[in-house]
């Protein structure tokens, strides 16, 4: 009979639904849950860490990430806002000196025996290794590693040029620069406008003249390295770089000359690994142009780490607690990032992954073998433009005075080097 | 009356009017075009120019493609939820701030001018400011990350200027007719509702543009104080502008913005005649 069998349907439906939520409670206290929030968004940042949650989901983990389009300070509001609301998130997008400044503000989660597990400490660069783990204990995991001072050659420029050699130091640069210019080259260096831009030329610069001075003048902040020769010598360099580029940029993005770069009205672009990807992106070809390690004075190349991380929040629930430690464990397995690098074009963290294979570009092999060379030679140093050198304010204080520098060309390389000194006494 | 149409002064008015119209619309221009012209066709030639051919997909991509993150639905859910912000906070503020510059206008108490003072100084408060202590009250009262939190914030905050405007229109009311109407034994809101309300019309327009604007075009509030999908178009905007590894989607982002902008543009193209009258009003008594 019909209304029996839609009765007792409807019975069983109840009972199913009665005993659903009860079975759901019963698992989600075993599952893995992580609250994430991060900046990425958009495009290929965006794919990547959609898919690092494709694979949380994948064992098992409730994935809820919130991004925070924008850029770090936005970020930051919001992680503000949610630690003082009592509510941090189990795990948040968070890099350099950051980890140590904010790690005072609400506790996070002691990665140690974690990280011992994975062997990740290793593997790991050094310098950015004691990043992540302020007061000796990992708190923060690297996730990526980007060089802020890789050299795109544009091929036709260097047809103009009659060169083929891939200049190695800073004298070899500007060599290069000067036979581009005679040789028909509207602007030998392609750059962009905004904050980064002056401030990855000034550190590309002072690192390549010596990793040493580097080291200490901005990431230590010494004052005697920080009133040195290397400074003025670097200003110096960045002004003939500031006389190469076509000063009619304006706050415009990198991007925007890249159809110059390659036409070979713009010659050479001092940028991070990153451009390879919106070079794809545009729809150019990889024959057009080459990736080299940024000039070193010394032969060995210097390497300026760029690198983004996740930080974990102390949190008492237990489904949060088996989330954070699921999402370690994914960010410091090596197929992990590997899948997240060949989607973002950065290069690995783990200096143990193997890029000869299918799906990696000939600028990340070239990246990830600067850095391993860059290690060894210990020449691989924190980026200040991208805010891993110093925090915020600091890095905002020495980009100030670049960017003056680079804009206004009365300023002599001394005076620069006097201010920047200045600046940063201000600022500490 | 001569006919002045071509005197000299005239041409010279209408050529500086026509310069500087196209001087303003020039970065429109640049974004209606760029909206028909595909990333591909804007990376490899340039940022301005005309388009090769008219590629309509960057309006779909931008209403109902684009991802933030795992959600791909475009613009189309933050609309939504600005417009959930928007609405409310300007009915809100416009109807509070109408009865408080009332107040503070045509009922004379001790202290009126203080208080008035008081609520315009919000008027210089930047926003990051008060970011924190917003932080704190959302959070007292359990309204973070809910839209309702950001409604109680822009009807709050943009009670210093709708009380501002409405206060300086309200003085130019005449103290008799109020006194009038209390004789006749018309109370605070019956005098608001019958008199006032009446005569308001180009200051409430004026608000109302005002306050929809402002509310619309917020990011700070909107990205900081909501949570993944109850995220103000503003934020979409952000997102899809904000990639390092990208090439910028500079087709699919003049889409987008050509689309968030149409609700504030409708308010003017609808109220804007009485925009200026209105900011005019109390100034010139």
């Amino acid at each position: 009979m019909p209304i029996t069998t839609t009765r007792r349907r409807l019975l069983a439906g109840s009972a199913a639904a009665l005993a659903f939520p009860h079975l759901a409670r019963a698992q989600g206290a075993a599952k893995p849950r992580l609250t994430a929030i991060s900046q990425w968004s958009a495009g290929s940042d965006g794919a990547a860490i959609t898919a690092l949650g494709k694979k949380f989901e994948e064992k098992g983990g409730v994935w809820q990430h919130s991004p925070v389009p924008g850029f770090t300070t936005e970020m930051m509001n919001k992680l503000r806002a949610q630690i003082m609301a009592g509510d941090p998130p189990a795990c948040s997008q968070l890099k350099g000196p950051e980890i140590a400044a904010w790690s005072k503000i609400a506790p996070t989660v002691n990665l140690d025996a974690l990280v011992a597990a994975a062997g990740y400490e290793k593997v790991v660069a050094p310098d950015l290794a004691k990043l992540h783990k302020p007061g000796g204990k990992w708190i923060a995991l690297p996730l990526q590693i980007y060089s802020t001072n890789m050299l795109f050659l544009s091929k036709r420029a260097m047809d103009k040029a009659k060169a083929d050699k891939v200049p190695v130091t800073w004298a070899d640069f500007n060599d290069l620069a000067e036979k581009m210019k005679a040789g028909g080259v509207a602007s030998p260096i392609a750059n962009g406008g905004t904050r980064p831009d002056d401030g990855q030329k000034f550190e590309a610069a002072l690192a390549g003249i010596s990793p040493l001075a580097y080291r200490a003048a901005i990431m230590n902040l010494e004052k005697k390295a920080l009133e040195g020769p290397e400074i003025k010598a670097a200003f110096a360099q960045v002004r003939k770089i500031a006389d190469w580029m076509d000063p009619n940029v304006g706050a415009q993005h990198f991007s925007t000359n890249l159809k110059r770069f390659i036409d070979g009205d713009m010659g050479m672009m001092i940028m991070g690994g990153w451009a390879q990807g919106v070079l794809r992106n545009a729809g150019f070809k990889l024959e057009d142009f080459m990736i080299a390690p940024g000039p070193s004075d010394n032969g060995k190349p210097v390497f300026l780490l760029n690198a983004d991380a996740f930080i974990f929040w102390q949190r008492k629930e237990a489904d949060l607690q088996a989330g954070q430690t699921l999402m370690a464990q994914l960010v410091m397995d090596p197929a992990i990032q590997t899948m997240y690098s060949q989607i973002t074009g950065s290069i690995p963290v783990r200096t143990d992954v193997d890029l000869s294979g299918e799906g990696w570009s000939e600028g990340q092999r070239t990246t990830s073998k600067a850095l391993k060379e860059a290690i060894a030679s210990n020449q691989a140093v924190l980026s200040m433009a991208h805010n891993m050198a110093q925090e915020n304010g600091m890095t905002a204080a020495m980009i100030d005075v670049i960017t003056e520098y680079v804009k206004n060309k009365t300023i002599k390389p001394e005076q620069a080097a006097t201010r920047l000194a200045e600046a940063v006494e201000g600022a500490r | 009356m001569p006919d002045r149409s071509f005197a000299p002064t005239r041409i010279l008015i209408y050529l500086a009017v026509f310069l500087i119209a196209a001087a303003w619309l020039a970065p429109l221009v640049v974004v209606v075009l760029n909206s028909l012209r595909t990333n591909e066709e804007i990376a490899q030639g340039s940022m301005i120019g005309w388009p090769q051919h008219l590629s309509w997909s960057n309006y779909a991509a931008a209403w109902s493609g684009f991802c933030v993150a795992e959600t791909c639905a475009g613009i189309r859910p933050y609309m939504l939820n600005s417009a959930l912000v928007t609405i409310p906070a300007t009915i809100f503020s416009t109807l509070l701030g109408a009865i408080a510059g009332y107040a503070v206008s045509l009922w004379r108490f001790r202290g009126d001018n203080w208080i008035y003072g008081i609520v315009t100084l919000g008027l210089f408060l930047p926003q990051q400011m008060r970011l924190l202590p917003w932080t704190i009250v959302l959070r007292d009262i359990g309204l973070i990350n809910t839209l309702t939190g950001l409604v109680l914030i822009h009807t709050i905050q943009g009670l210093s200027f709708t009380t501002l405007f409405c206060r300086n229109y309200y003085v130019a009311i005449p103290h008799e007719l109020i006194r009038a109407a209390r004789i006749d034994g018309a109370g605070f809101f019956r005098i608001f509702w019958r008199i006032i309300l009446p005569l308001s019309g180009p200051i409430l327009i004026v608000t109302v543009i005002w306050q929809f604007t402002h509310i619309w075009n917020e990011f700070l509030y909107g990205v900081t104080f909501t949570t993944g999908q109850q995220q103000p178009v503003t934020a979409a905007l952000i997102a899809l502008s904000a990639a390092v590894a990208d090439i910028p989607q500079h087709g699919v982002q003049s889409a987008a913005v050509i689309i968030a902008a149409l609700p504030t543009l409708l308010i003017y193209l609808l109220g804007g005649k009485y925009f200026v009258r209105g900011l005019t009003a109390g100034a010139v008594k």
